[in-house]
């Protein structure tokens, strides 16, 4: 396969759910974006806003309304065998798995699916057990496994398959913190090790920030930001401050301020109030501390703040970016 | 050819562990069987103080409808239920997502189910044989094409109920009830229009077969040929409508939905 073909490229995507008593629900809404080969890009989305909906779609897993799909260069409507036999995905988290079934036997039969035969497909099963950690639980029902240890069958029995695109739909669902960042620092690593295209749909914030390269957020079934993530960071580092006020609360203020500024989050100690806002526009900060002073309270300190994706992703959607 | 091989293997091991797993299932399932059918000839014994004639049904047509019925039950189950149980646990959608596609995948499971669905049919008719004194011919040449012709009218029912179960999901009573339709299928008397209901005329030939020592091309070729056409269609019509329920699902995003 030639090394310079995207691995995905998605043009005017759009999917129209028809319904004779409601009116036409618009999921996806000609969306269009290209994925490298080695490239980890995260789709990020409110709920509803249409990105299962696309991975569904160039999955073939729906019939997309209108628009074009082509993975490893291989088109969704002419070429679907051999579009799905480059792609894999964990969709629905742990259900995609058997759970009657030992990690092991989860692994032989998805590999099995895709005509490799045993004696091929083992030695990398094996390592997946292993890089997941699930070596001394190979012969244990998945049942009897814990959420994140099933997390991860279902992980590696989408990767076992070797398919050079990989879509992981929520993978972290359901996590605790803990198994939440082990399993992103594995993803992270194979990431890293095999070069394959990642395309990691998550509400988990943390996922997207660790794991991806890039940004794709949709809203309403459009995209509205599809960016490197580094540059979206960059575009709300110098624009989030902590302000620290002294001399009480001022309950007043601390509407006008989120009114002002959506996103803003207060907490309180003792005769201080803290203030976490951002401050988009050059006149924001003079319009704050306006604000501020009506009050009757005095800023004690200003940090500036280092800006995680939530905060990206929240005031991007609010303002609808 | 190659690839083909290693999916029916990968399904076939897939059912077997299943099968293993769910082994007080499939066992309860057995005796169940087992257990109707005693439970039939007993009263039917009773009512007829020994005398096995219920109109033209002897005790060996009866033991030969029965096991048709259950050799077509179990492959219409798990054809119907099958679909429904793999969007019950999420892993629908990823047997959709196999290159060589989700009707290999589902035929290989359907192959691998009649494989065994045969050895428990075959236990059952032995017990059947050992606790009832029915003495049947089981000659291989004959009786395994015509119950899978006869069959097939069964398999394509369980394709259209697997492609309904696809959009509507809860239609499990409806299931049950085809499996008593069945019955009906099988007992209806015999006419022209009966010929043509599933299972009807081949469980009658395979009657002849079994019962009567008939061989497979001694049968008159016009049933033969009725028999096989009529699995062949009911086969076909179930595989157009799940078909079509399947494009449903895609248009609708319901593959995945339970």
């Amino acid at each position: 396969m030639d090394s310079n073909v995207p691995a995905l490229e998605v043009a005017g995507l759009e999917k129209t759910f028809f319904s004779r008593k409601k009116a036409p629900v618009h999921a996806v809404r000609g969306i269009s974006f290209t994925v490298s080969q080695r490239e980890v890009v995260g789709l990020l989305g409110p709920n509803g806003a249409g990105k299962t909906t696309t991975i569904k779609c160039i999955l073939g897993l729906m019939n997309p309304t209108a628009g074009e799909v082509r993975v490893m260069g291989y088109d969704l409507k002419t070429e679907y065998r051999k579009l799905v036999r480059s792609t894999c995905a964990v969709l629905e988290g742990s259900r995609n798995i058997y759970w009657r079934m030992t990690p092991r036997e989860n692994l032989d039969f998805f590999t099995g699916l895709y005509g490799i035969p045993l004696e091929k497909s083992r030695p990398y099963s094996e390592h997946l057990l292993r890089v997941f950690r699930l070596e001394e639980k190979r012969h244990a029902l998945v049942q009897e496994l814990s959420s994140g240890m099933k997390q991860k069958v279902a992980v590696a029995c989408a990767l076992a398959s070797r398919s050079p695109l990989v879509f992981l739909d929520e993978p972290t669902l359901g996590l605790d913190v803990e198994t939440s960042y082990e399993l992103r620092e594995t993803l992270k690593q194979l990431a890293k090790d095999e070069g394959r295209a990642i395309v990691v749909s998550s509400h988990d914030m943390d996922v997207i920030q660790d794991v991806c390269s890039r940004v794709i957020i949709i809203k309403q079934g459009s995209i509205i930001v599809d960016d490197q993530l580094e540059n979206l960071l960059q575009l709300f580092r110098t624009r989030a401050y902590r302000f620290t006020l002294s001399n009480g609360h001022a309950v007043d203020l601390e509407q006008a301020v989120v009114a002002h500024f959506p996103g803003t989050t207060v907490s309180r100690a003792a005769d201080r109030t803290v203030l976490e806002v951002i401050l988009p526009r050059a006149g924001d900060l003079y319009r704050f501390v306006d604000l501020v002073r009506e009050s009757g309270l005095f800023i004690a300190g200003i940090n500036q703040k280092e800006p995680d994706l939530e905060e990206a992703f929240l005031q991007l959607v609010r303002k609808g970016a | 050819m190659r690839e083909k091989i290693t999916v029916f293997r990968a399904v076939f091991v897939r059912n077997l562990i299943m099968m293993r797993r769910y082994m007080a299932n499939t066992l309860s399932g057995i005796i169940t069987i087992y257990i109707v059918f005693m439970l039939l000839f007993l009263g039917v014994q009773a009512m007829t103080g020994g005398a096995f004639a219920i109109g033209a049904t002897t005790l060996e047509g009866l033991v030969v409808g029965y096991l048709v019925w259950t050799f077509a039950m179990v492959g219409y189950q798990d054809l119907a239920w099958g679909i429904t149980n793999e969007a019950q646990m999420g892993t629908l959608e990823k047997l959709y997502l196999t290159p060589i596609g989700f009707r290999w995948v589902n035929g290989f499971s359907q192959i691998s189910g009649l494989l065994v669905n045969f050895a428990i049919v075959g236990v059952l008719l032995a017990l059947i044989m050992l606790t009832t004194g029915v003495s049947l011919r089981v000659d291989i040449v004959s009786v395994v094409p015509l119950l899978l012709v006869t069959v097939s009218a069964a398999y394509g029912l369980g394709f259209a109920m697997g492609g309904l179960a696809l959009i509507h999901k809860r239609i499990q009573s409806a299931f049950q009830i085809v499996q008593f339709v069945l019955v009906a299928f099988i007992a209806a008397p015999a006419s022209p229009w009966s010929r043509l209901l599933p299972l009807n005329l081949g469980s009658r030939l395979l009657t002849s077969v079994m019962v009567h020592g008939v061989r497979l091309w001694e049968l008159p070729p016009w049933d033969v040929m009725i028999s096989l056409v009529v699995g062949v269609a009911y086969l076909w019509l179930g595989l157009v409508i799940m078909a079509y329920h399947e494009r449903k699902a895609r248009d609708r995003g319901l593959l995945g939905h339970y």
